[in-house]
């Protein structure tokens, strides 16, 4: 696998971390306790 | 892969600002404004606008304050007659008889005392309808119902 496409795919990864993150903070609609 | 993290950490870090920032963009700036309205109660302008509007449900209808008839020469019914139905006679449906009783008439007996002068004075306002009155032979029908000959209005019109 080529270099670039491994670090594209890494950076994808963790730009979906980062959303995951942000809608865990301001997405869910219930907050309530898990 | 561990290398390319070394290598290449501040660009994941970058990456996952990105994506955090654009969750709120998602979840909290495009989210609809909420309209918060006052539920402004009437009597938090003072009592005037209340005392007002109670006047104005307290007031008697606006029906009894209508003005005179406007065609006087529009003949009052008959003492002792009372509304008859009517859409008996052939040719009067529910809209003619309001035009009807908006020009006073809601007895068989008073159509049935027209004569030619009167059935064109009625003609004249019954707008779409005109032509009806002679058209239906309103008075005959009016003059057999009134007298309750059912006999007679049947062999000429048909089932009452």
């Amino acid at each position: 696998m080529p270099i670039w496409f491994e670090l594209i795919v890494l950076l994808l990864a963790t730009y979906a971390v980062g959303f995951g993150i942000g809608w865990a903070i301001w997405g869910r609609e219930h907050k309530g306790a898990d | 892969m561990q290398e390319l993290a070394q290598a290449y950490w501040p660009y994941f870090i970058i990456a996952l600002l990105i994506g955090i920032a654009v969750a709120w963009w998602c979840f909290v700036a495009l989210r609809r404004t909420r309209v918060v309205t006052e539920n402004n109660d009437v009597l938090d302008e003072g009592a005037a606008p209340a005392a007002r509007n109670q006047a104005l449900i307290d007031a008697p209808p606006a029906s009894f304050l209508a003005a005179e008839p406007e065609d006087v020469a529009a003949p009052a019914p008959p003492a002792g007659s009372y509304a008859d139905d009517m859409t008996r006679i052939k040719g009067v449906g529910p809209k003619l008889v309001t035009l009807l009783k908006d020009l006073g008439i809601t007895s068989f007996a008073q159509i049935a005392a027209w004569d030619d002068a009167e059935i064109d004075r009625i003609d004249s306002k019954l707008g779409r309808f005109e032509g009806r009155i002679r058209r239906d032979d309103w008075v005959t029908q009016a003059q057999l119902l009134a007298s309750g000959d059912t006999g007679a209005y049947e062999d000429r019109f048909g089932k009452v």
